[in-house]
């Protein structure tokens, strides 16, 4: 079996004031990848009109384009739409569920969405107290109860792990600890691990750092534009990697 | 003279939640009269309103813009896992 190259990236946060800028650093992108990820955070405001700006950027690449979105792309209340937006341009949206694409006879299984926040064990919150914080934790774990399903549906060779959200502390290096708590949660990272994956990709943390790895093993990879600098990373999957 | 510690919330607090900057990941530090802003965004347009919110919330002080923009190389090696 040959090896799968992912490409990888997030927090595009584009709008119309860049409108065409990202679109050029695609190019050629069928030569070094077989498939693009985008983990969230694709707008700024999360209008309707910065939704179709993300669709003319990413639409008929040469190459099948994987996307979640983050939290900027829910601040106007138009996630749906964004949503229905890119899906419209061919782009294969995840929203807590899964999808196995057949690349070339290799079969890629992605799971994932926007995932939440929560902080990381031992100094985390709890569904305990006021109904405002057991909302804020129980967002997380629902969430994580979709990815564990939607994991287990996939039949695939490999699989990977979606995500705007970190799950888990090592990527957030950089950042500002007291801040953790909203940038990510170990429930995510205890899905990924149960179910197994071959790498969790996420965003979300700008300041944050690229590699990390799970509790249970599985390498972890923040692909926020201002961590990679590059217009993407390229992972590669397989026997010979 | 208002306490930092405050006057720097509000600008941050205003940067996240202007129509015009909508950014999270601004360092907002204040010292005395000076505000300092820190980060990355992608074009100098948006580093030119992250200043101008910064000036309308913090009224009188002297703020230093030093957000710079976010660099997008060509893409590099592949990582293998
Ligand atoms: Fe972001
Ligand atoms: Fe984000």
């Amino acid at each position: 079996m040959r090896d799968l190259r992912i490409a990888a990236v997030a927090d595009i946060h584009l709008g119309e004031d860049v409108r065409g800028h990202y679109r050029k650093r695609l190019e050629g992108i069928e030569h070094r990848a077989d498939v693009l990820l985008v983990g969230g955070d694709l707008t700024r405001h999360g209008t309707l009109e910065e939704g179709r700006v993300v669709a003319g950027e990413l639409r008929d690449l040469p190459v099948p384009v994987i996307a979640v979105l983050g939290n900027h792309d829910y601040h106007s209340d138009r996630d749906r739409e964004i949503i229905s937006v890119l899906r419209d341009a061919g782009i294969v949206v995840l929203d807590d569920e899964a999808a196995v694409l057949d690349l070339d006879g290799v079969r890629l299984g992605v799971a994932g969405g926007k995932g939440f926040g929560g902080g990381f064990a031992g100094k985390c919150a709890s569904e305990f107290g006021e109904p405002e914080t057991k909302a804020f934790v129980r967002h997380t774990r629902d969430i994580a109860e979709r990815w564990r399903s939607a994991l287990k549906s996939i039949e695939a060779d490999h699989r990977i792990v979606l995500s705007h959200y970190s799950p888990v502390k090592d990527t957030l290096m950089g950042e500002p600890p007291e801040i953790y708590p909203f940038l990510g949660s170990y429930l995510l990272a205890e899905a990924a691990d149960e179910q197994g994956a071959d790498l969790v990709v996420h965003g979300h943390a700008h300041a944050g750092t690229e590699k990390g790895v799970t509790p249970g093993g599985i390498r972890v990879r923040n692909v926020a534009l201002p961590v990679i600098k590059h217009a993407y990373s390229v992972y590669c999957l397989g026997e010979d990697c | 003279m208002e306490t930092p510690q405050y006057v720097a919330a509000r600008v941050q607090r205003a940067l996240a939640e202007d129509e015009r900057t909508n950014e999270l990941g601004i360092r907002v530090d204040v010292r005395g009269e000076q505000v300092y802003l820190r980060g990355q965004v992608s074009c100098s347009e948006r580093r030119h309103q992250i200043e101008n919110v910064a000036r309308e919330t913090a009224p009188g002080m002297r703020v230093h813009n030093e957000i710079t923009l976010v660099e997008m190389l060509e893409p590099g090696e592949e990582e293998h896992l």
